[in-house]
């Protein structure tokens, strides 16, 4: 599958050419599965395909809908010519941006701000106070735990009771279990994966200019993430503007699965009937499916998959923290239904921003039982299953 | 130095005019925004401040059980505390980011807790590391 996506580029029809956009056949596909154009009446993806060929996509640049793709690549699954929509889209906020466009940011803008905040090199960040006395980190080590926006989502979010720190902290006791005591990066930034995907190129840049500074400094070998976007844009987008890594990058559930399979990780049976939630990043971006449900036939939980799932999935409704809103709910509604239809007692999630997006469809007083079920993150039902002897830490 | 004093409408916003009546100074660099109500800020726009320069944020709003709205004031506390714990997170002091109460009228007391302000912000540099 070519990984490659679109590079900056100040030429809508170079965004057109480079994401295939002209190999369009206006079959229509796309639009069938879009989640916003069944929602959105006026939104589909083939049209705006049409309309970016037809006028090289300097109207689409000032069309509101722009915004409304939750680059969740389900069009481009189904598509016989292989566009990349989601690419598309991106190409196009960018110019949009430069236009003087901007999606709609949702909490305020709060998290872009303290994205770009991040891009500053000048910040003294106070970001590793989570680390209890029982978590072991190091200065060298083969591996890096990147925790990504964890500590500030754990502020953000409390309210709506969502993991945010717990899966930081799963993260660390697991590998510690595992014998590694991994790098924490005091002054990591955000990857700027929700900056790139709403357009700001600049700010992007300037993050992963940061980011890979300090991570070819720690001498790792691999980077560990519980977040499929940092995993995804660590892994292909560093690599699309020029910031290679030279180093593995991993989501946790790959790596603790590669583990199980080596026999080097035991898992006490938590038992129970769950079901689990593809994020897009980890799913259809990187095309890591079996791996957390190995990790999950692991902890003997029997999963009962919803309607939509592995390739098919639902996206949790909203990506890069913009555009949420009426289609965002009721995409998550939708999906909490599927999840309550499996008779599942917990919905597995492996990305922090698919919990807290559930977590907020949740908490809706009209709803309420109807589409009752518990989130969790993977990492941390790992964390609860430790078991068995922890390896020798290396020295 | 920029510092930016978010007041609200009613106490705050009145004891500002009537420290401007009494002809007391604040501080140079000293940019009051006026907003209705206190409750209405929130992080994202506390947090933009910080963006685009400010070395300060000072948020004054009506008294405890002096709220126009009610319960404005106690909206301010939280969207306060959560502003400042990611203002933490980010390397920003406690300093530099505050709450406070000013009565309708007290001019004296506005300008006063400005200063205050200010002069703490002031002793402790720029939140940024220097090159």
């Amino acid at each position: 599958m070519a990984e490659e996506s679109v590079r900056r580029d100040l030429d809508a029809a170079q965004v057109v050419r480079q994401t295939r956009a002209y190999y369009c056949l206006e079959c229509g596909k796309c639009t069938a599965v879009c989640p916003i154009s069944w929602r959105e009446a006026g939104y589909s993806p083939r049209r705006m395909v049409e309309a970016a060929i037809t006028d090289r996509g300097m109207e689409l640049l000032h069309d509101g809908r722009l915004w409304s793709c939750l680059t969740c690549r389900r069009c481009s699954q189904v598509c016989p010519s292989d566009v990349r929509f989601s690419e598309f889209t991106r190409g196009l906020r960018a110019l949009a941006r430069e236009a003087g466009q901007r999606g709609h940011c949702s909490h305020g803008e709060t998290i872009q701000t303290w994205m770009r905040l991040m891009a500053n090199p000048q910040l003294r960040q106070n970001r590793l106070e989570w680390l209890d006395e029982g978590l072991r980190t190091s200065t060298y080590s083969d591996t890096v735990y990147f925790v990504g926006c964890l500590p500030h989502y754990d502020v953000l979010f409390h309210r709506l009771g969502a993991q945010g720190l717990e899966i930081a902290r799963s993260a660390v006791k697991v590998l510690n279990h595992l014998g590694i005591e991994p790098i924490v990066l005091a002054d990591e930034r955000c990857c700027g994966h929700d900056l790139l995907w709403e357009g700001d190129v600049e700010h992007f840049c300037k993050l992963a200019e940061l980011n890979a500074a300090l991570l070819r400094q720690t001498g790792a070998q691999r980077i560990v993430t519980t977040c499929p976007e940092c995993a995804y844009t660590l892994k292909v987008d560093y690599r699309t503007f020029g910031k290679s890594l030279g180093m593995e990058v991993l989501h946790i559930s790959q790596f603790l699965a590669q583990k199980l399979e080596a026999g080097e990780l035991e898992l006490r049976e938590l038992g129970g009937r769950v079901t689990y939630q593809d994020p897009c990043r980890l799913g259809r971006y990187l095309g890591v499916y079996d791996e957390p449900r190995q990790v999950m036939a692991a902890l003997g939980l029997e999963l009962a998959e919803m309607e939509g799932h592995r390739g098919r999935a639902l996206c949790c409704g909203t990506s890069a923290w913009t555009h949420c809103g009426a289609t965002a709910k009721s995409i998550q509604v939708d999906r909490l239904r599927q999840a309550r239809a499996t008779g599942a007692e917990i919905l597995v999630t492996a990305c922090a921003k698919c919990q807290i997006h559930f977590r907020c469809a949740l908490d809706d007083a009209h709803l309420g039982d109807e589409i009752r079920i518990e989130v969790r993150d993977l990492s941390t039902l790992v964390a609860e299953a430790l078991t068995g002897k922890a390896c020798a830490v290396e020295t | 130095m920029k510092i930016i004093v978010f007041t609200c409408n009613w106490n705050a916003y009145s004891a500002l005019e009537m420290a401007s009546y009494q002809r007391l100074s604040l501080p140079a660099g000293v940019r009051p925004l006026k907003v209705m109500c206190l409750g209405r800020l929130h992080s994202g726009l506390v947090l933009k401040a910080f963006e685009l320069g400010a070395d300060g944020v000072l948020m004054l709003g009506c008294p405890p059980g002096e709220c126009h709205y009610e319960f404005g004031n106690s909206r301010a506390e939280e969207l306060f505390r959560e502003t400042r714990a990611l203002a933490r997170l980010l390397g920003i002091g406690e300093e530099r980011l505050q709450l406070g109460w000013v009565s309708a009228g007290d001019g004296r007391a506005f300008a006063e807790k400005v200063q205050e302000f200010v002069k703490g912000v002031a002793g402790n540099g720029s939140w940024l590391k220097s090159r």
